[in-house]
């Protein structure tokens, strides 16, 4: 067999350098989520990436409950108040505490992006799945239906979604969202169960006598694990963009809750005198994105070192 | 060889039409599904004759289907109808007139992400992990993330407010005022290309054919420009469909946020008036775009790579 240069120069780095293989010391077993993970805490981006998106989702989740201020109580005496000890990141035009008001939009922004995450992967599996699975005309039908979806622009799309649901709330914001981003996890589903149908395993199984759902339920969609939570980390960004987008032009839920977009283009009315209501909803959001794109690379690199991407 | 090109080139114009009908008939039934009728909101109260007059003279009363059919074939001849709220005004007359506006802000915003993103990109891979290389790549990561909104504020907010270099804050007329929306929305699409760029010439600078080059004593500069650059500058022209994605997205916010009268813009408001025709319409036009934006693409991407001509039928 003719060895590739780029296969010597991979395995340079490739899982037995991580798994303790080093000459003369005894061979651990190992299994493939081992080797991913010492891939990935050797990306040091990736770790930091990884920690910041968790303290990012603490504060969210726990800094409203042990804050010393309300978050909805309206005094117009504190008022944009620029960053102080008492307000570290300011009031708003309400005088509500931007430290708190910020954990709290981060409660929708993250939420609606998680619960979009979900319905994308349950309906890009589904579809990709079954498209890839099945094959021939049917393959070749939906396909060309996405092909066809794909032709809608995303934001357009979204909008027609939330004007057809009517009512803007978690929900419809979730499903709007969703509707309009789930081809490519379709897409990649399918390509990736087209690669495994094909597996010298999968025939043995059929061969077996195993019936095709127990062959796609037990033996392929497991194997595409690791692609789908790659798929979080690059859709869960994306929604959360995509809502800052709707909410900014002013298709998101009304106050007094309000996500990172809300509450920026709250921000953007008074942004000649108190930047810093912009400033923050939004740099919270660009956080969440830059940490969940470095997780994202961090993911791709340990989970399928073939296409690593530099 | 340029036989099957040809081959590829009818292939995919062929296959463009059912997806344009199909996208047609999409945007078709979305916009049936809304709630409401653009003459029975309660602001806009007329007695019931007239309504039904305004019904039946806009088709509203006819089957789905006669309404499709009719539809469609407005849109193969380019006549888009009437707007349902402005009723002096056709949807097309609405198009001839925002639509310019985006046309030239993507364009510009599009030429300065090339100008500016992909030189960024090919200066990154020739000194990987330098100071220059970690500067580029920390420019495409925060100009990925940053949402345009923040960017755009902060221009005027500095720009305009605090240091007051002589650009407005909003409209579309003289060059100033088209500087910092078209910066604005450039950013993203720019760190895109620096991004795509470094990544496709680092790869391309392991292949095979690089080392022979090398081996056989080639200078490095004729190396990087004649066998590096040209293969590497092939997957960005496939960028040119996300990207247009982000151009669209970003419009949409650019222009609300520098008051520029462009299509997104005016698509908000048509969608809060449910005026379905214009709606229909700007989002027929945007998917169009789209749809012809990535025939152009497969087909360069097979004229430059001929390999791609047999996979992607």
């Amino acid at each position: 067999m003719v060895v590739q240069p780029g296969e010597v120069t991979r395995d340079v780095g490739g899982p037995g350098a991580y798994a303790g293989t080093a000459a003369g010391a005894p061979i651990r077993q190992t299994s493939l989520w081992r080797d991913a993970w010492y891939r990935y805490i050797r990306n040091r981006a990736a770790v930091l990436a990884g920690v910041v998106f968790l303290v990012v989702l603490a504060y969210c989740l726990v800094w409203p409950a042990v804050s010393p201020y309300d978050p909805y109580k309206v005094d117009f005496s504190q008022a944009r108040q620029n960053p102080s000890l008492d307000h570290p990141l300011g009031t708003d035009r309400f005088g509500r505490d931007m430290l708190t008001r910020t954990a709290l939009g981060g409660r929708v922004s993250i939420g609606i992006g998680f619960a979009a995450t979900i319905v994308i992967l349950v309906i890009g599996v589904a579809y990709g799945a079954i498209s890839g699975f099945i094959g021939g005309i049917l393959d070749n039908g939906m396909m060309r239906f996405l092909d066809a979806l794909y032709g809608l622009p995303y934001l357009p799309f979204a909008i027609i979604t939330l004007a057809i649901i009517g009512d803007i709330n978690f929900w419809s914001m979730t499903v709007a969202l969703a509707i309009a981003s789930w081809f490519t996890t379709a897409r990649i589903v399918r390509g990736q169960v087209i690669t495994l149908k094909e597996n010298d395993y999968i025939r043995a199984t059929r061969a077996i006598g195993a019936r095709w759902y127990r062959i796609l339920l037990r033996h392929i969609l497991p194997n595409t694990l690791g692609v789908l939570i790659i798929a979080v980390f690059l859709e869960l960004p994306a929604v959360v963009l995509g809502e800052a987008f709707l909410s900014f032009i002013g298709l998101g839920i009304s106050p007094p809750e309000a996500s990172w977009g809300a509450m920026a283009q709250e921000g953007r009315e008074v942004y000649r005198t108190s930047p810093h209501l912009i400033v923050i909803p939004s740099v919270a959001i660009a956080v969440l994105v830059l940490c969940a794109n470095f997780v994202a690379d961090g993911l791709r690199d340990a989970l399928d070192p073939r296409t690593r991407e530099t | 060889m340029s036989g099957s090109l040809l081959a590829y080139v009818v292939r995919r114009l062929v296959w463009t039409i059912p997806v344009v009908l199909l996208v047609i008939f999409l945007t078709f039934v979305l916009m049936r599904q809304i709630e409401g009728n653009p003459f029975r909101t309660s602001e806009r109260a007329v007695p019931e004759s007239i309504q039904r007059n305004l019904e039946r003279k806009y088709g509203l009363n006819d089957p789905w289907y006669v309404q499709y059919a009719m539809y469609t074939k407005g849109v193969l001849t380019f006549d888009l109808g009437p707007s349902l709220v402005l009723r002096q005004r056709t949807v097309n007359e609405i198009v001839k007139e925002h639509f310019p506006r985006s046309l030239e802000l993507g364009g510009l915003a599009f030429l300065f992400a090339a100008v500016f993103g992909i030189p960024l990109g090919i200066l990154a891979a020739l000194r990987p992990n330098s100071w220059l290389d970690y500067g580029a790549m920390f420019f495409s990561n925060v100009g990925f993330a940053v949402p345009s909104f923040l960017i755009a504020t902060l221009f005027i907010y500095y720009f305009v407010v605090q240091w007051d270099v002589g650009f407005p804050t909003s409209g579309w007329t003289n060059w100033e005022s088209k500087v910092l929306p078209v910066v604005a929305l450039g950013l993203a699409p720019a760190a895109y290309f620096a991004r795509l760029v470094r990544g496709t010439m680092l790869e391309t600078a392991q292949q095979d054919y690089i080392r022979t080059a090398q081996a056989k004593g080639l200078r490095r500069r004729r190396i990087v420009g004649l066998h590096v650059l040209r293969n590497s500058l092939i997957p960005v022209v496939t960028a040119a469909g996300p990207l247009l994605g982000y151009l669209i997205t970003g419009s949409f916010v650019i222009e609300e946020i520098f008051a520029i009268p462009g299509i997104g813009r005016y698509y908000v408001t048509a969608v809060t008036a449910r005026d379905y025709s214009v709606v229909m319409g700007l989002t027929v036009l945007l998917s169009v775009i789209v749809i012809l934006a990535n025939l152009v693409v497969d087909i360069l991407y097979a004229v430059l790579d001929p390999r791609t001509r047999e996979a992607r039928a």
